[in-house]
């Protein structure tokens, strides 16, 4: 069936893009706060980094989940999987947990880790506040990839 | 638990020793000194002044930055470098080098290296301004208007030159000097009789007059033309430059005095601390009087230190009283100090609280251990933080630092094996449990820590309790959680009636002790509100999923880049190549975000889930008077 692989497919995409642009807006975010400290104390490249990396977690979530999707329907290689209408839904909804939460908290933990980023700019020694306070965002979006991950495992093919 | 235990001390010694006495507190570095009540003591505030210490320190760091210049260079070098060491007792020797004659030294080379610079500098731009103008075969003395005539030097762009030579001036006589791509320079010879036209013209046509400067009139000697001019520049230039060369060698030989002078700033960084800290001392014409806090057992060292003036000095210590904030120490077993470190970004506990170091030392190894999940990154980070410190010797923060994770990496070599992999390649006899085959049963595991973790935490909480001599709360109210959480559990797994009647227990004695009102209606409703804490305790649980999550992000990332290398490989001739490079990659980007996922998230079921059940932060840190280093090592 075809619209069924179509569907799954179109699941794995959403999580990768949506799980992107959050993690792209959250990264984009704590970069310019980060070069703006830099522009006054190029030395906290390092610590900064970290910051500015953060957000990035919640794309290789969706990158993650996605990965899983072509895996389950053999997309790498070997035989390919042909899920009926129902199952490519059901692969396409298992997958929007981990891509909305993605994009809503990687928003989100870019903000925190901005404003982070001016905390360190003040409170050097104080590196690993903000970064608990930006894992307490990411919370909901390591919640969504669990989810999303046991759902793809409990979807037979 | 934990926590050292702290004395106040007060000491009373005769002024003359004051400068001694507090020279040996800062090389033991075991007492933390607090400011003196002056007014209460009837005791004068000793002034201090250190303007002059400020002034030689910083001297002395723009001193070692020029020096810096000459410092031998290279990554790895850097890395592994030692800072030059010297013994606590015999810091004030090194103060023996006439260093005030050295940085005027130093201030004096560098201060002429910066004038002849200036000065080639200065040089090359009156040669460029020369260059154009080398055909002027005059002196240059004779550039200058005579009774009838102006002569002019300058320069106009070249569409107004072919302008000017095309209209026939009686009064002006054009010389061209050189010729560019746009611009031509000009002598030019006119009536003075005619100034008024001709300037009018000029500027029409954009000319830009040039004059030789004074410095150039003032070397250029009776019949000197330009070309004899830039000839003494230039030798002007190779002479400034075996200057600067022979300041550069005298700098060189002054760098061997570098190290020297490091360890004179780091001497005179603790001079002024000395100074600085004696204003917290309280004074009469003969004695001072300090205050401070040690760590009981460091009173027999600073009895034995003090043991030379022990005829003019007095030393008493007591226990803290009940309104005084001693600084708090953490005390561990070796096992446990690196995760002090834990702890302390947290904030330490309060006087006379637990301490949650140890309590958490061993979840946070388990949980670390299972969020990264990968042996092979285990067994590298341990190795890298084992070998940087073995051979690097780090001090301080990043020693602990670097402590903790390489137990860290042991942790993840232990679980890696269990249930993940080696490189995203999982070894199956040696597997216990694999995530992504079966993540039930790793989610129950996760879920089962945690409640562990929880459950111990409400301990923790009922142990405190006893210390602090609460005892009905402690009894029912902690020991009804105890009992209600897990007898709730197990009843919801086998409906066994006895579980549920002990889920009950526990609930009652919540209910009936958890209100301090003494109504009892109040008492019973508040008791019956507070049993809807059992939600806090079910996120809390639901929390620990987490670690499966990570867990599994782990290893599915490691599948997804070996999947990458078996594709790479694919590729004629360079496949190897590509999937060499792919995997060394991405295993080193996964490493990265799977230590820092797994380190913070690890943190955060500690700080939120675990500290929340019982843990009291708000201590001060002690801070002993002792030496600082910035370049050198104390030993």
């Amino acid at each position: 069936m075809a619209l069924g692989l179509t569907l799954a497919i179109l699941g794995g995409a959403l999580a990768v893009i949506l799980g992107g642009i959050g993690s792209a807006i959250g990264v984009g975010l704590a970069g310019q706060a980060s070069s703006g400290v830099m522009s006054e104390d190029p030395e906290k490249f390092g610590s900064l980094l970290l910051l500015v990396a953060l957000p990035g977690t919640q794309g290789i979530y969706g990158f993650l989940s996605s990965f899983l999707v072509i895996l389950k329907l053999g997309l790498t290689g070997g035989t390919l999987a042909a899920p009926n209408v129902f199952q490519g839904w059901q692969i396409m909804i298992a997958c929007l947990p981990v891509a909305f939460t993605g994009l809503v908290s990687g928003i989100h933990q870019g903000k925190v880790c901005a404003s982070g980023v001016y905390m360190v700019a003040k409170q050097p020694k104080d590196l690993m506040k903000p970064v608990i306070m930006a894992a307490l965002v990411e919370t909901y979006a390591v919640l969504g990839l669990l989810i999303t991950i046991l759902l793809l495992n409990g979807i037979s093919l | 638990m934990a926590i050292a235990e702290i004395q106040k001390v007060q000491i009373l010694a005769y002024s003359g020793l004051k400068q001694d006495f507090l020279s040996s507190l800062q090389e033991e570095g075991i007492l933390q000194i607090e400011k003196a009540d002056y007014e209460n003591l009837g005791l004068n505030m000793p002034s201090t002044e250190v303007s002059h210490l400020d002034h030689l320190l910083h001297r002395l760091t723009n001193a070692l930055e020029y020096l810096s210049q000459w410092e031998e260079k290279g990554f790895a070098k850097k890395l592994v470098s030692q800072k030059p060491q010297i013994q606590r007792q015999e810091r004030e020797k090194v103060l023996k080098l006439d260093y005030v004659k050295l940085l005027e030294k130093i201030e004096d080379i560098e201060k002429k290296k910066n004038d002849t610079l200036l000065h080639i500098r200065f040089l090359e731009k009156e040669e460029e301004f020369l260059s154009p103008l080398m055909c002027l075969d005059l002196p240059i003395r004779l550039v200058a208007a005579t009774e009838s005539t102006e002569v002019i030097l300058g320069s106009m762009p070249f569409s107004s030159f072919k302008e000017l030579s095309s209209k026939k001036e009686e009064a002006l006589w054009v010389h061209v000097l050189s010729q560019g791509k746009r611009t031509v320079h000009l002598l030019m010879v006119y009536l003075k009789a005619e100034r008024e036209s001709f300037e009018q013209l000029f500027k029409q046509l954009g000319f830009y007059p040039l004059y030789f400067t004074e410095p150039m009139l003032e070397r250029a000697v009776s019949q000197d033309t330009v070309n004899d001019l830039a000839e003494k520049l230039r030798k002007e230039k190779t002479i400034s430059g075996d200057k600067l060369q022979a300041l550069e060698n005298e700098g060189k030989d002054v760098a061997v005095y570098r190290e020297q002078l490091m360890r004179i700033y780091d001497v005179l960084l603790n001079e002024r601390g000395k100074f600085l800290s004696s204003k917290y001392l309280g004074e009469t014409e003969r004695v001072f009087f300090l205050e401070g806090w040690i760590k009981t057992q460091d009173i027999p060292r600073l009895e034995a230190k003090l043991q030379p003036y022990a005829e003019l000095i007095q030393c008493y210590f007591r226990p803290p009283l009940k309104d005084e904030d001693p600084p708090i120490v953490l005390q561990n077993p070796s096992v446990g100090k690196p995760f002090e470190l834990i702890t302390k970004l947290y904030g330490l506990p309060q006087q006379g609280t637990l301490d949650p170091t140890l309590p958490l030392a061993p979840f946070f190894f388990l949980f670390v251990g299972l969020t990264v999940s990968e042996a092979g990154y285990g067994l590298l980070v341990a190795l890298l933080s084992f070998l940087y410190l073995r051979f690097a010797k780090p001090k301080g923060g990043l020693k602990q630092f670097l402590t903790l994770l390489s137990v860290l990496g042991v942790a993840t070599v232990i679980l890696g094996t269990l249930v993940g992999g080696w490189f995203g390649f999982p070894i199956r006899q040696l597997m216990v449990l694999d995530p992504l085959k079966d993540p039930v049963s790793f989610l129950l595991l996760s879920l089962g820590l945690g409640f562990i973790q929880v459950w111990f935490g409400t301990l923790l909480n009922m142990i405190s309790g006893f210390k602090n001599k609460n005892y009905l709360r402690a009894i029912f109210v902690q020991g009804g959680w105890l009992v209600l959480l897990p007898s709730l559990v197990v009843y919801a797994l086998t409906k066994h009636s006895l579980w549920g009647i002990l889920a009950l227990v526990g609930a009652g004695g919540i209910v009936f002790f958890a209100s301090p009102s003494r109504n009892p209606f109040s008492r019973f409703f508040g008791g019956l509100y507070s049993l809807y804490d059992i939600s806090r305790y079910l996120a809390d649980v639901l929390s620990y999923s987490r670690l499966l999550a990570l867990g599994l992000a782990t290893s599915v990332i490691a599948m997804v880049v070996n999947t990458l290398c078996q594709t790479a490989l694919g590729i004629p001739w360079l496949g190897w190549l590509f999937a060499a490079l792919i995997f060394v990659g991405g295993h080193l980007f996964n490493l990265g975000i799977s230590f820092l996922g797994g380190f913070v998230h690890s943190m955060r079921l500690q700080f939120v889930e675990f500290f929340s059940k019982f843990f009291q932060s708000g201590g001060k840190p002690f801070k002993p008077f002792e030496l600082e280093s910035k370049y050198v090592e104390f030993m």
